[in-house]
């Protein structure tokens, strides 16, 4: 098979989220193979893994993103593009561990202390992983010294917090200052439902997006 | 036409309408006490919705939100923090457990009892003109507390049977639930369906609204009136929503994305729009002169439609002062529709 014919098969199956042969959706790519299988055989067909880095996964996941910011798709379509996504990572991993690819940078997502709700952090940490970014998820209820701690260890990387409760902004707001304090070169984004640009410059952090598209663009510019 | 319908038209003919905001934790202030109290204590609880009715006196009355009732009475493992409302944490699950949940009567679960209490209190206690209401979870929401909402988003699109399965299980006990409530004396019963926004029109349709109808059905030809309450931008919902055979849809804020004139526009005219100040906004951190100006905006915006009852898109946080909710009260008493 071609290479372009492959390529195009995996962002095909990333961006309508077919993660492999066994998965029953979508209901019309039943029984064919998923972007686990078309990664697998685009290695061994000599496909570099950078290319399917940049050609199909960034790409699938860049329309999946738009699809979702325009509500063409929803939330349980975005989760299995990015399973699809997570399939085809699996075997390019070992050339990211090896430095025989590079990540556009480090992304450190978590949700503030005191707030469990992560769909949407996972969300975009998925997608900027599927834009081409390395991210560390720190997970829920993620407190000042969790943050300082994490970049501590990574101190070129780029952070994230993620709220969804009002009561929790106040968290955020905190957890800001405590970062912007230690690390002020850091650049620090912020989003959830709750929070919009004032915020932002209210606590001072450097970017707010309202959807993992949002964040994407914020992270790319900072390298561009 | 069921009483809620008739009376918000009759308001309607005299120029004017029909108020209630969703305020059940801001009134915790009115009796000195907190949330796991009067989530936990009947009559605790009581105080707090008399104090309320007898500050506001708002036309519709509900108890304090409480979306982990129905799970917890199932068994789920449940938290409950002092200044918070209960929480339903994600937890194991496998469907094979269902079986051991179909078991369960929750009839017999002292909170939801309580809750059934509270409403009985209010309906012999509260006064007669103001209509006695209460929250259920709806299926969907139901299930993703269950089996954890991002799996229950996923099992959407790929495990669409055991979904079907669970929220169709849901929906029973949902339906044993709103009985107890009805035979205590609810008079509107609001299916809190908030997990739901997260779906496409399809599988809202698919995971909620079909089960909400067979809910509808069987009150149909009685008084008492069911209302779909999605917060988020229920936009691309709506529709379905309102067709599911409810009596009136509550929507979320502005600042959600909620149009609520647009939604007027779309929608069918027996069914009353519920809604939609935003709870966490003016009314939370504002003056009360803004948010008089706030609510008086939003009422001339449904002056040319007869359906609507002015609310707010959710519930109130604890923290809303006071008067600005009775700000929100007499802005909503004294507008006259031009
Ligand atoms: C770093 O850069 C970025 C950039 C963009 C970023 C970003 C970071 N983070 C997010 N984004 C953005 O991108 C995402 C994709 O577009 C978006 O993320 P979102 O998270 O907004 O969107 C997700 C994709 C989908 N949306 C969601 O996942 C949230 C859905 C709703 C229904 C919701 C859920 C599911 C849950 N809840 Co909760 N919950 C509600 C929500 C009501 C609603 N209808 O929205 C909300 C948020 N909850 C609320 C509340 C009050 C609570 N919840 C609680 C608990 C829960 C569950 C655990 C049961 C569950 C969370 C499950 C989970 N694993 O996340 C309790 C608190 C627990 C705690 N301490 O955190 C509890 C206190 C009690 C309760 N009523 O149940 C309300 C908050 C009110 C407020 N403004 O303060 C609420 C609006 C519902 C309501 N009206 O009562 C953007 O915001």
């Amino acid at each position: 098979m071609e290479k372009e014919e492959l390529l195009q098969k995996i962002l095909h199956c990333v961006e309508n989220g077919k993660v492999n042969n066994a998965a029953p959706y979508p209901p019309n790519m039943k029984g064919k193979d998923g972007a686990d299988e078309w990664t697998k055989k685009a290695l061994e067909e000599g496909i570099g893994p950078d290319e399917i880095l940049s050609e199909a996964l960034i790409k699938a996941m860049d329309v999946v993103g738009k699809k979702f910011s325009e509500k063409k798709i929803f939330v349980p379509q975005m989760l299995i593009s990015a399973k699809a996504m997570n399939a085809a990572m699996e075997h390019l991993k070992p050339y990211f561990q090896s430095g025989a690819v590079k990540k556009k940078g480090l992304f450190i997502i978590g949700t503030v202390a005191g707030d469990l709700h992560d769909i949407g952090k996972n969300l975009v940490g998925m997608i900027v992983e599927g834009a081409g970014w390395e991210v560390l998820d720190l997970g829920v209820d993620v407190n000042s010294r969790k943050f300082l701690d994490a970049i501590g260890s990574h101190k070129d990387a780029v952070v994230g917090l993620s709220a969804l409760l009002t009561t929790t902004m106040a968290n955020m707001k905190t957890i800001a200052q405590d970062i912007k304090q230690q690390y002020p070169e850091v650049p620090l984004i912020i989003g959830g439902a709750p929070v919009n640009e004032n915020f932002k410059t209210e606590i001072g952090a450097d970017g707010y997006a309202p959807d993992p598209q949002g964040a994407v663009s914020y992270l790319n510019s900072l390298i561009a | 036409m069921k009483p809620l319908q008739q009376l918000t038209t009759e308001a309607y003919r005299q120029k004017r309408r029909l108020v209630s905001p969703l305020m059940g934790f801001p009134g915790l202030s009115l009796t000195h006490s907190t949330i796991k109290l009067a989530q936990q204590n009947v009559d605790e609880h009581f105080k707090v919705l008399k104090a309320l009715a007898e500050r506001f006196h708002p036309d519709l009355i509900f108890p304090l939100m409480d979306l982990s009732v129905e799970a917890n009475a199932l068994g789920r493992y449940t938290v409950f923090p002092c200044r918070e409302s209960a929480t339903v944490p994600k937890d194991d699950f496998n469907i094979e457990d269902l079986e051991l949940l179909r078991n369960i009567n929750i009839a017999f679960d002292t909170r939801l009892r309580g809750v059934v209490e509270t409403v009985r209190l209010m309906s012999k206690k509260l006064p007669a003109d103001i209509m006695k209401g209460a929250y259920v979870t709806g299926p969907y929401s139901l299930a993703a507390l269950i089996m954890g909402a991002e799996d229950a988003a996923m099992a959407a699109v790929m495990d669409t049977d055991k979904l079907n399965k669970l929220c169709n299980f849901a929906k029973e006990k949902i339906q044993q639930y709103i009985r107890l409530l009805v035979d205590a004396g609810a008079e509107a019963v609001c299916l809190l369906e908030p997990t739901a926004v997260m779906l496409s029109p399809e599988d809202f349709e698919q995971y909620s609204a079909a089960f909400i109808r067979e809910i509808c059905n069987e009150y149909k030809n009685s008084d008492i009136a069911i209302i779909y309450h999605t917060c988020g931008n229920t936009m691309h919902l709506v529709e379905k929503m309102a067709g599911s055979g409810v009596d009136a849809v509550s929507l979320d804020s502005p600042e959600a994305g909620v149009d609520l004139p647009g939604v007027a526009d779309i929608i069918s005219s027996d069914v009353v729009i519920i809604g939609n100040i935003n709870p966490t906004g003016t009314i939370l951190s504002g003056t009360s002169d803004m948010v008089r100006e706030e609510v008086s905006s939003l009422l001339r915006s449904m002056d040319s439609y007869p359906n609507f009852v002015l609310s707010t898109g959710c519930d109130l946080p604890e923290d809303v002062p006071l008067e600005n909710i009775a700000a929100f009260m007499q802005t909503g008493r004294e507008y006259r529709i031009s």
